[in-house]
């Protein structure tokens, strides 16, 4: 009991202080004016492209498409950087030889980011709101939480796996670039998966996202939590799985660092 | 009970270079060391770069697996018992990374503390004491990236104290910092030492050595070349005058020249700028220096004295004089 006490405030301490390593340079003007004006211009130019192409009636199709992605920023992004900047900073030896738990400190790094990935998206969906009148009359708005946290839990999973991935690469960046775009084109923030050709329609099933847009769609339509559960769950299971992938590549690089002596190569 | 117990340790690293015919070079790090530490000893590590202190520090500290040997500390196998040693011990590196800079010192220590598993009501008044034990009390709420090299020295200092390790590996802590930055964590090692504390320390620093450790290891290649107290290092040397002269542009072949006199035991060689300064280990004393001079024969000399031997002599006799 004592040592699980010991690992949750491990958890939490891990979740708020590599919050605030990542994010302290920021002062709260800078900060604020990212979280509106980025998914602002994120959300303007895929809307207003759709518009050009599909009329305004589409716009809520990519409103919501592109406000879920959003989730995508945090959970890409900053859930990499929290796990691998331990290599940066020069931590990394120091985090490999205290005797606290890996797990705990792992997952720890991408809590905050849940959070504030939340955030992103509803933000993205308030200026929907505003800009195009996005309708929420049908929503249920805590199912559309929960739509919100499947998004954000899946792509923080996706990024923990990243992140470890960044312990072992130079090229951690190029590489969040290219799966933050992945999920962009794959999980139809604005292309309905369905017009994919085979191969595609293939990977945007075992990519997080996916279905979190999809439910979020429904759900803003009016759909009710038997039309959407399995969708979710299927979302959570996939985050979960990029979670526990992670895992297993940091443990793996903390013994193959030990048993080579690579641990402050980079 | 001894605290650390070291067995025929041995490290090898394997390189591979090449992208076609790949080819697989070893470099032996640490090859077959063996001592042991009582507890609350303070025991040095001294060698050149590249001798294996850092590599041994590391196999003892957990962070690396031997390819070779056993060691212990507190009785727990450092590759067994890895938890268990991590537990017990604190270590630092030498130099300024390992903290997280965006971060206050505070809670840096914090963090540190959770990972240690230290408990939220011990932590609350260890860290502001050991803020203050290391001369950083109300500068904890800074970021530690305003911090100069010596205050993030001492905060990596308090880090490895957070959980009260019994036995503390410092390797190098004093390396680039100002002569009153070392001056004042050297002070710190002192206050360590007189908790009882076990301490591995490693260093270049002869007069570090020699004012803070029990026991020193002179190590070279990754072997131990010499074991003893310091006084006993220094009885290495005691047969030695030590020669120093400055010298101006002095040519390879007047260097080998004098190398190979019956008379000279070691030789090395300091560059200061335009000039350098160099040391003869010899029996005879002042009497070698009319033979040396001759040697020197065309070259601009400034200052000669001779001297007793001191720690670094004997550390200079045990590994060579090849150390430039």
């Amino acid at each position: 009991m004592r040592k699980f006490v010991f690992n949750l405030r491990l958890f939490f301490e891990s979740a708020r202080l590599s919050y605030i390593a990542l994010f302290r340079w920021l002062r709260p003007g800078t900060y604020a004016a990212s979280k509106i004006i980025m998914p602002l211009a994120d959300i303007m130019f895929f809307t207003f492209i759709g518009i050009y192409a599909n009329g305004v009636e589409a716009a809520p199709f990519y409103v919501i498409g592109n406000a879920m992605h959003l989730a995508a920023i945090n959970g890409i992004y900053g859930v990499t950087m929290s796990v691998g900047g331990d290599r940066w900073e020069g931590t990394l030896p120091y985090l490999f030889g205290v005797p606290g738990s890996r797990l705990f400190t792992f997952l720890g790094r991408a809590f905050f980011h849940l959070l504030d990935g939340s955030l992103n998206v509803i933000i993205g969906l308030l200026l929907g709101w505003l800009i195009w009148q996005l309708d929420f009359s049908q929503a249920n708005l805590l199912l559309l939480g929960a739509a919100i946290a499947t998004a954000t839990i899946a792509t923080c999973g996706m990024g923990l796996a990243l992140g470890a991935l960044g312990l072992v690469t130079v090229n951690i960046m190029f590489i969040n670039n290219l799966f933050f775009f992945l999920l962009l084109i794959f999980a139809g923030a604005n292309v309905p998966i369905e017009q994919f050709p085979n191969w595609m329609q293939t990977i945007s099933q075992f990519i997080p996202l996916t279905r979190s847009i999809a439910a979020a769609r429904l759900i803003i339509n009016g759909a009710h939590l038997a039309d959407v559960q399995s969708m979710l769950l299927v979302e959570l299971l996939i985050g979960a799985a990029y979670a526990l992938l992670g895992f297993i590549i940091f443990r793996t690089f903390e013994y193959q660092a030990r048993l080579r002596g690579t641990l402050e190569a980079i | 009970m001894n605290a650390l117990v070291i067995s025929d340790l041995r490290r090898v690293y394997r390189a591979h270079t090449g992208v076609i015919k790949r080819k697989v070079k070893e470099v032996v790090a640490v090859d077959g060391i063996s001592f042991e530490v009582g507890e609350g000893e303070l025991f040095g590590m001294l060698g050149p770069n590249g001798a294996g202190k850092t590599t041994t520090v590391k196999m003892l500290t957990t962070l690396l697996i031997p390819t070779g040997g056993r060691a212990s500390v507190l009785g727990y196998d450092i590759v067994k018992d890895e938890s268990k040693v991590r537990e017990h011990i604190g270590f630092i590196f030498g130099g300024e990374r390992g903290l997280y800079w965006r971060l206050s010192g505070y809670d840096n220590l914090r963090y540190f503390a959770s990972l240690y598993r230290v408990d939220p009501a011990v932590s609350k008044t260890r860290i502001p004491y050991l803020l203050d034990l290391v001369g950083l009390s109300g500068r904890g709420d800074e970021k530690v990236e305003g911090y100069s090299r010596g205050m993030k020295q001492r905060l990596h200092v308090a880090r490895t104290l957070l959980h009260n390790p019994d036995v503390l590996f410092l390797d190098e802590p004093t390396i680039g910092l100002d002569p009153v930055g070392a001056r004042e964590l050297r002070q710190v090692v002192r206050n360590l030492q007189a908790e009882n504390k076990t301490i591995l320390l490693t260093t270049h620093y002869m007069f570090e050595a020699d004012a803070l450790c029990d026991r020193i290891a002179v190590i070279d290649k990754g072997k131990i070349v010499a074991l003893d107290t310091p006084a006993g290092l220094k009885k290495h040397v005691q047969d030695l005058s030590v020669i120093e002269i400055e010298v101006f542009g002095l040519r390879s072949e007047a260097l080998e020249k004098i190398r190979t006199e019956s008379y000279v035991d070691t030789v090395s060689l300091e560059n200061r700028d335009q000039r350098q300064a160099l040391m003869i280990h010899s029996p005879r004393g002042a009497e070698a220096v009319p033979d040396i001079m001759a040697q020197l024969d065309g070259h601009r000399v400034g200052r000669v004295s001779v001297r007793e031997p001191t720690l670094e002599d004997a550390y200079i006799r045990l590994v060579g004089g090849t150390h430039e």
